[in-house]
């Protein structure tokens, strides 16, 4: 460790931080509520029923948890907006931003780089937002149309009959059904790894709850947003000797490691069901 | 040919009182007046051994005046007990009551019950087992052990779970008394007081008790209709109209009867949680595919969880005892009729939102290629995704694991 007091920078604001709060809540309630329904001849979800007292209250939360969902989709909105009005970019310039969040070819390359990585290559020389952070990210917007449109259509199916054929909503079912089960298999599996669970970050990465990161870690996690922030002076104005504070660091972790496992034991629930109806051939 | 000996030819066995009167009047040698027999047996000690057991010989004459039998003299039933001195032989052979009751002996002999008698089964009742000797009342009376709220303790006696009965006979149903008190019929009798209710005897009648099996038992699957319309006369009608009738349907395959859906001793209130949960899986027993796919959909997934008997059950929208096929314009999800079977959960409901598929399945290409076409294009985007990242995550491990250890390495 070096002697010199560790510095940290800022990598999430608090609007951004009580965002993913209201993701991680509603999105592990949805998924709960929603797999008790999908896999109801299982033991699990029976379990899950009894213990919340029954399906109607699990639809009341999954309803309840929609519209949280709506919400945090409106303030990402609100979040996009500002941060493009503080860039001072065009609209085309601030979307395409080859540092923003939208995939572009670095993101190809880096991914290429990456699987070299893996076979005893260089780390790949990363920015503020590796690919698989963006695929999370877009992946929001995509479930959300999707799951969105057709839980909408399920929440009101007298109204939707009134547009649209009534057997779109078999439709709908399997739509809601099968994207939601993408939704909660990735974000269980793929994403917990990915951010948390993989050996350098174990049990948690505590960024997304405290906000901020040392600069050291920073330096080797995305050396590419470190050497930018270097080049334009702006580390030292951003930089600050305050680590986050013991609470708050122990809340993240109780609380990260409490949604980890949660979402854990319902993906490995769903594996083991999925597992069992193909080896049952349906 | 004595005086007596006439009027026992001529008065047939059911005018037993009128060989006593005859008896007195003429003043024979031989009549023994109840008194008589009083004289010893009105003793409360009076006791005798039999099969090593103290038995009491004593009979309460007020009890005996109030029974069905009171006018009758002792030695109309017990015959041998007519002897001129004062002992008569020990032991008697046992009342036979089918001298007077001729028609119900008949019936008796041939029933399950008389059947194990003349085979030698020891715990086969007999007339006394269920209506006892000297204490024998009007089924209408509620000191009777036939009386309707009386009955289930009497039949129970033997046929309770864990009896000498049921412990040493294959039986084909179990728990009958405990799912009889659970049951509609059992409730209003014992919650609800119901002498009306169906007990034991109203259903496999009293003295013809026939193993289910027996094609002319009371609860055989071909008489079961009839028994049942004893009481529920307007279901049966209803039920006659119905899809399910034989009347309506000629078929070969067997057709469903009241126990089919509703089961038997353990038979439940129709609006109740215990019977709605079951509805899909009765209807099933024959509707296999409808059920199953029925299971698939929203209604049927709810209905498995806790508060799940709330969701749309077979019946709801296809009616129960008034079932008719959808082209039917009496059925309830014929065109004409659904938007209202619907309406009664989904309010304003409309014909476009009553095409929804309430038996659907994408694992049928041929009926539902929308539905399977929709469930592989999600699976393949599944597939897809899980693979790529699968595999990612797979070799992300070891080096993951290698960049921690050079990490704690240099740490230090």
């Amino acid at each position: 460790m070096s002697k010199t007091p560790t510095m940290y920078v800022e990598r999430f604001s608090v609007f951004q931080r009580f965002i993913h709060l209201l993701i991680i809540l509603s999105f592990l309630t949805l998924a709960i509520t929603g797999m008790a329904l999908k896999f109801a001849m299982e033991g699990w979800a029976a379990m899950i029923a009894d213990w919340s007292g029954g399906f109607a209250v699990l639809g009341a939360l999954h309803r309840f948890c929609a519209v949280i969902t709506f919400f945090y989709f409106f303030l990402t909105m609100i979040l996009l907006y500002t941060s493009w009005k503080d860039s001072g970019k065009s609209l085309f310039g601030f979307i395409f931003d080859p540092e923003g969040l939208v995939p572009n070819l670095t993101d190809l390359k880096e991914m290429i780089g990456t699987f070299k990585w893996f076979f005893g290559g260089k780390r790949p020389y990363y920015g503020r937002w590796i690919y698989w952070e963006k695929f999370d990210f877009m992946a929001v917007f995509w479930g959300i149309a999707v799951i969105g449109s057709s839980g909408l259509a399920l929440w009101f199916p007298v109204q939707f009959s009134k547009y649209f054929p009534g057997y779109w909503l078999n439709i709908a079912t399997i739509i809601h059904s099968d994207e939601a089960l993408l939704a909660a298999g990735f974000i269980f599996t793929i994403h917990f790894y990915n951010t948390h669970l993989r050996p350098e970050k174990f049990p948690l990465d505590p960024v997304i709850f405290v906000g901020s990161i040392s600069i050291d870690e920073l330096k080797h996690e995305r050396p590419r947003e470190y050497d930018q922030l270097v080049a334009s002076g702006e580390l030292d104005k951003m930089s600050t000797r305050r680590a986050p504070t013991a609470w708050l660091a122990r809340m993240a972790t109780v609380f990260g490691i409490f949604v980890v496992t949660t979402g854990s034991i319902l993906v490995v629930s769903i594996i083991i069901t999925m597992f069992k109806y193909i080896q049952g051939g349906h | 040919m004595s005086h007596k000996d006439t009027l026992l030819s001529r008065a047939g066995t059911s005018l037993c009182t009128l060989l006593i009167t005859g008896m007195v009047m003429t003043g024979s040698a031989f009549a023994l007046t109840n008194d008589d027999c009083l004289g010893c047996h009105g003793d409360t000690s009076m006791t005798a051994e039999k099969d090593g057991k103290t038995i009491s010989l004593y009979v309460d004459e007020a009890t005996f005046k109030e029974t069905v039998h009171a006018e009758n003299g002792c030695v109309s039933c017990h015959v041998e007990a007519e002897v001129a001195g004062d002992e008569h032989p020990f032991p008697m052979t046992p009342v036979d009551c089918s001298s007077c009751h001729e028609e119900i002996g008949a019936i008796y002999a041939k029933s399950a019950h008389g059947v194990a008698m003349a085979k030698g089964d020891a715990l086969a009742p007999q007339c006394k087992d269920c209506h006892s000797k000297h204490d024998i009342l009007k089924p209408t009376d509620p000191r009777a052990t036939t009386y309707p709220l009386n009955i289930p303790y009497t039949c129970g006696r033997c046929h309770q779970e864990g009896s000498a009965m049921t412990a040493t006979h294959e039986l084909n149903k179990h728990n009958i008394t405990q799912n009889y008190s659970m049951s509609v019929h059992g409730k209003g009798l014992f919650e609800s007081g119901l002498i009306v209710t169906a007990v034991c005897s109203s259903c496999h009648t009293a003295h013809d008790v026939q193993k289910a099996s027996v094609p002319t038992s009371s609860v055989n699957r071909d008489n079961i209709i009839h028994t049942c319309n004893k009481c529920h006369v307007g279901i049966v009608d209803k039920f006659k109209k119905s899809v399910h009738s034989p009347l309506v349907t000629k078929t070969d395959k067997k057709l469903p009867v009241c126990i089919d859906c509703h089961t038997d001793h353990s038979i439940g209130q129709v609006h109740e949680k215990d019977f709605r949960l079951i509805i899909a899986k009765q209807c099933g027993n024959c509707h296999e595919h409808h059920s199953e796919t029925y299971l698939e959909t929203y209604h049927g997934r709810a209905s498995m969880l806790k508060g799940g008997e709330r969701t749309a059950k077979c019946s709801d929208c296809h009616g129960s005892h008034n079932i008719m096929p959808a082209q039917d314009p009496t059925s309830t999800i014929n065109t004409a009729n659904i938007v209202k079977t619907c309406s009664v959960c989904h309010p304003q409901a409309n014909l476009s939102f009553t095409t929804y598929l309430t038996h659907a399945t994408h694992n049928d290409k041929e009926n539902y290629p929308y539905l399977f076409y929709t469930f592989w294009a999600m699976t393949g985007l599944l597939v897809g995704t899980f693979s790529f990242f699968g595999l990612h995550t797979i070799l992300w491990v070891p080096r993951s694991l290698i960049e921690r250890l050079k990490a704690m390495t240099k740490g230090h």
